[in-house]
């Protein structure tokens, strides 16, 4: 019911409908916990769960994923707070751009490494992980943030002598089926990279449409708030 | 006058892409296909040295398509010397002493590196098969792992174990270890020719251009 009312607020009067939302809490906590929530299954489920180490693209991405729920958290805050907001959006912009381009990257390394005649053009692992203002998330964080993975291979590698119940076995089979991480594993579609850019896409999209709103409310001379 | 600029923009394509067609960059670009590396490798004048390691796919990859070829091209003109990375793998510093008795065996019979009769080479590919083809962790440790490489080329662990104790295989661990800022630079695999330019793997474009480029740092 409340979907409807707001699909039809939107449809009626979209610069303001998306004005008001912006001002409101529930879409940075959707992103926060949308981003947040990305890097808690890519630990817990696919790292520690199924095995499948993250390369070192892997963790950037999980990096920038962070910065984009940073910015939703800090928005959260109090979204009509003109400091918060700037801020807020200031940091999914620079998460979403980071994360498009470790997808695109990341992607073009899986390319390279599964197609039988794509190899040049591309640097392939790093031996170590370098984050952006050389961040030492990989000593402060190893669990999360070291490349314990080989880039462009991403499928389940079972320590010997684990023993996994069903359900972890029904997963890892599937992936290892798939020789890596699709999001549809047996049709190999979409690889984790293209899903990843998918994602920050996202972001980036409605960040960017939020933004024009914005400026439009403001050149039709609506000033911001400054205080809550 | 909408034309006219649509006309300007076809044109300036052309003549762009007639340029790139006709005269192509011939010389390397510092800084795009090379680096000078700050802290050169001694005595290494007209070598081709490969920092590698076999848990690195791009290095399989490289050594299945790329060296062989490219080593032949360059014969007479710089001498191939793959560096181990004892570093990155976890049975880096096991695959290095192997790879150095083997080396040595080879170099006692003359054999090349490249050639398939290569001790090394033999060895090199069953790490590179293991694990990246039949995801091979060897759980077992050290003993696993060493298996897997004297199987592939015949030898005993007691023979390994006797030719490991040579002085010269600890020279060549040691001398390997510069691999490790090269390799912390951009990545593996990482080609340096006279021991000093680092060519950026991600600009390697062609078989050929990698040799021209080769030949052409090695004259430098």
């Amino acid at each position: 019911m409340a979907l409807r009312k707001m699909w039809k607020a939107l449809r009626s009067s979209p610069v303001d409908t998306l004005y008001t939302w912006q001002n409101q809490r529930f879409l940075w906590v959707v992103m926060a916990v949308a981003m947040g929530g990305l890097v808690l299954i890519a630990h817990s489920f696919f790292q520690l769960y199924l095995y499948m180490a993250p390369c070192e693209q892997c963790v950037y991405i999980r990096f920038a994923m962070l910065i984009v729920a940073a910015g939703g958290v800090i928005g959260a805050i109090n979204p009509k707070v003109l400091v918060l907001k700037v801020i807020g959006t200031i940091a999914a912009f620079t998460g979403s751009i980071l994360g498009l381009m470790y997808s695109v990257k990341l992607d073009r390394i899986h390319r390279a490494l599964h197609d039988a005649d794509g190899l040049f053009g591309v640097q392939g692992c790093s031996t170590e992980p370098h984050f952006p203002l050389e961040l030492p998330l990989a000593q402060w964080s190893p669990d999360w943030f070291k490349p314990t993975g080989d880039c462009g291979y991403d499928a389940p590698n079972v320590p010997d002598g684990v023993i996994l119940d069903s359900v972890q076995q029904w997963f890892i089979n599937m992936y290892a089926a798939s020789d890596g991480w699709y999001l549809i594993p047996p049709l190999k579609f979409m690889n984790m990279a293209q899903a990843c850019f998918l994602a920050f896409g996202l972001v980036f999209a409605v960040l960017v449409i939020m933004v024009v709103v914005w400026g439009i409310r403001v050149a039709r001379g609506k000033p911001e708030r400054t205080t809550a | 006058m909408r034309l006219a600029f649509l006309k300007n923009v076809v044109k300036g394509v052309f003549c762009a892409a007639f340029v790139a067609v006709t005269f192509p960059a011939s010389a390397a670009t510092e800084g795009t296909d090379y680096m000078v590396l700050e802290k050169p490798i001694p005595n290494a004048d007209k070598t081709l040295i490969k920092v590698f390691s076999y848990d690195c796919p791009f290095c399989y990859k490289y050594d299945k398509r790329v060296t062989v070829p490219v080593v032949k091209k360059l014969e007479g003109i710089v001498k191939f010397e793959p560096y181990p990375l004892e570093t990155k793998a976890k049975y880096g510093l096991q695959a290095s002493r192997l790879f150095a008795v083997l080396m040595l065996k080879d170099g006692a019979k003359g054999v090349s590196l490249i050639d398939d009769n290569s001790l090394f080479k033999k060895a090199k590919m069953a790490y590179y098969e293991a694990y990246h083809d039949k995801k091979e962790r060897w759980g077992g440790g050290e003993n696993d792992f060493l298996k897997t490489g004297l199987d592939a080329v015949g030898m005993s662990r007691a023979d390994f174990d006797a030719a490991v104790k040579d002085p010269k295989v600890e020279g060549m661990v040691q001398q390997w270890k510069v691999g490790y800022d090269i390799a912390k630079i951009q990545g593996i695999p990482a080609y340096v020719v006279n021991g000093k330019y680092l060519i950026y793997t991600k600009n390697i474009r062609s078989e050929d251009g990698l040799v021209d480029l080769i030949k052409e740092l090695a004259s430098k």
